[in-house]
């Protein structure tokens, strides 16, 4: 018992607030919700890696063996966004927030390649399912951008990087 | 939104009409039209970076704010802040420019209709990266159909098309304006009346006018080559005629000949571009000489079977 309240103490003294998660989470499966501008401003990476791993797993049960690709085209995905916000943007963004946004919109991303372990995604529903998944994610992180840095009738100028993003991660997952 | 900008538009032309002819009625006008335009502003929620104050009585706020902006906006181009000045666009006004320079009118100067002498490095960046993304997805698409139809064609995933695609594209969008700009500002002084673009306009200007290439590039995956060929002259000449009908002012007061010179190399360089296109990234791959047996073809490809790599690797 008093093992398992300091393993939560520490955890929480790592920064980790699980109910953090789990809202922000919320807000990426559910487009229509308006996000809240405040909790996005602590950089989060906890929920992105473990999605990422997930997307991993998930390909990696499919038969695709490409960890490499999944990295590197996040980590340019995010340096891109990130500099396009920088200059978007009236107030600066960081690195950290750029790839923590990105990293949970990442989780329909994870559901489609779960698709892809049962069966294959090049006919007509795979391309439809994942035109549907990757405006569900742009459309997600443009919102929570644009609630985070306060920009104005700039979002499908933000959604539209970000479904070239996810466009590339859902060629990986089909091809 | 859009109705808003057009409003504030119409409003300073007729603002500078009145100011040629009565000085003083000028400023009482624009008041009074404000305060109506600032209310339909409100209404309609966001504003976009042109929209017009809400109160009259900032307007002396504004012209302050503005001089001390045009004071401040001297940041030298090796800044952070000197590009964000490039960035700072609305999604209606993106829009707006893309469907002017997909219908080109003849008295409608790209330019100074749309533009407004306020060019934007969002949009040539992104349609161009648009664009090379598109192609080399087509190109795989095309011959992944082509072995869907012809399964002696084998396909292999053709990753250094991405490069070429974005290597050539972004090439001819930002060094044909280099060159066409240096070649303007050089003849600049036979021309009295028009000067020419800043280098961000010639920019800008390409980087539209490559828009209309993205559909054609999509329908391209017709496998009929009479009807690509239809899709691509079409496109071509939509995009050309924007791009000569936003040089004509600039280069009409040249000599008759370098006028000519410029705008059919300028078409030409465009034809080049879309014909190089269609031929690189759209070209079949031969049938394999060795024809494989046919339990090997029937395997998915991203599976490695060591024994038949070799064969695999010899036609990429």
């Amino acid at each position: 018992m008093l093992a398992a309240m300091k393993n939560r103490k520490s955890i929480l003294e790592l920064g980790i607030h699980f109910d953090h998660i789990r809202q922000k989470t919320w807000t990426v499966l559910n487009p229509m919700k308006p996000a809240d501008g405040s909790i996005i401003n602590e950089t989060d990476l906890t929920g992105p890696i473990l999605f990422c791993i997930a997307l991993e797993a998930t390909l990696l049960l499919a038969g695709k063996v490409q960890f490499g690709y999944v990295y590197g085209m996040s980590a340019i995905g995010c340096l891109v966004i990130h500099a396009l916000l920088n200059l978007m943007s009236s107030s600066g963004v960081s690195y950290g927030c750029v790839a923590s946004v990105l990293g949970y919109c990442l989780l329909p991303m994870v559901i489609l390649s779960g698709c892809a372990m049962f069966f294959s995604l090049q006919g007509t529903f795979g391309t439809v399912s994942s035109l549907v998944i990757i405006g569900w994610c742009s459309l997600s992180a443009s919102k929570i951008f644009i609630a985070a840095l306060h920009m104005e009738g700039q979002q499908l100028l933000v959604a539209y990087p970000c479904a070239l993003l996810y466009g590339l991660f859902a060629l990986l997952t089909i091809f | 939104m859009a109705s808003a900008d057009e409003l504030t538009f119409h409003e300073f032309e007729e603002a500078t009409n009145l100011l040629a002819e009565t000085p003083d009625a000028a400023t009482t006008s624009r008041s009074d039209q404000l305060t109506p335009q600032g209310h339909v502003a409100v209404a309609v929620g966001s504003g976009g970076s042109y929209g017009a104050e809400d109160e009259v009585e900032e307007e002396s706020d504004k012209a302050a704010l503005l001089q001390e902006k045009q004071q401040q906006q001297q940041p030298g181009f090796w800044t952070f802040s000197y590009y964000q000045s490039f960035f700072d666009v609305d999604t209606s006004q993106v829009l707006n420019r893309i469907k002017g320079s997909l219908l080109p009118r003849p008295g409608h100067n790209f330019v100074r209709h749309h533009l407004r002498n306020r060019p934007d490095l969002y949009g040539p960046f992104w349609i161009c990266a648009t664009l090379a993304f598109v192609l080399a997805v087509t190109g795989n698409l095309t011959l992944v159909l082509a072995q869907r139809r012809d399964p002696s064609i084998h396909y292999s995933p053709q990753f250094h098309k991405v490069t070429v695609a974005g290597i050539s594209i972004y090439c001819y969008a930002w060094l044909v304006p280099l060159a066409l700009w240096g070649f303007l500002r050089w003849r600049k002084g036979v021309r009295e009346r028009m000067g020419p673009y800043t280098f961000l306009e010639t920019v800008c200007v390409y980087g539209y006018s490559l828009f209309v290439f993205i559909p054609m590039v999509v329908l391209w995956l017709i496998p009929v080559p009479w009807l690509q060929w239809l899709f691509g002259a079409l496109a071509l000449g939509l995009s050309a005629t924007g791009l000569v009908f936003t040089l004509w002012p600039v280069v009409r007061e040249d000599t008759r000949l370098v006028a000519m010179v410029l705008l059919s190399a300028v078409v030409l360089l465009h034809a080049l571009l879309a014909v190089g296109c269609k031929l690189y990234f759209f070209q079949s791959l031969p049938p394999e000489k060795v024809a494989p047996p046919p339990q090997i073809t029937s395997l998915p490809s991203n599976i490695p079977l060591p024994p038949t790599l070799p064969q695999s690797m010899a036609p990429s």
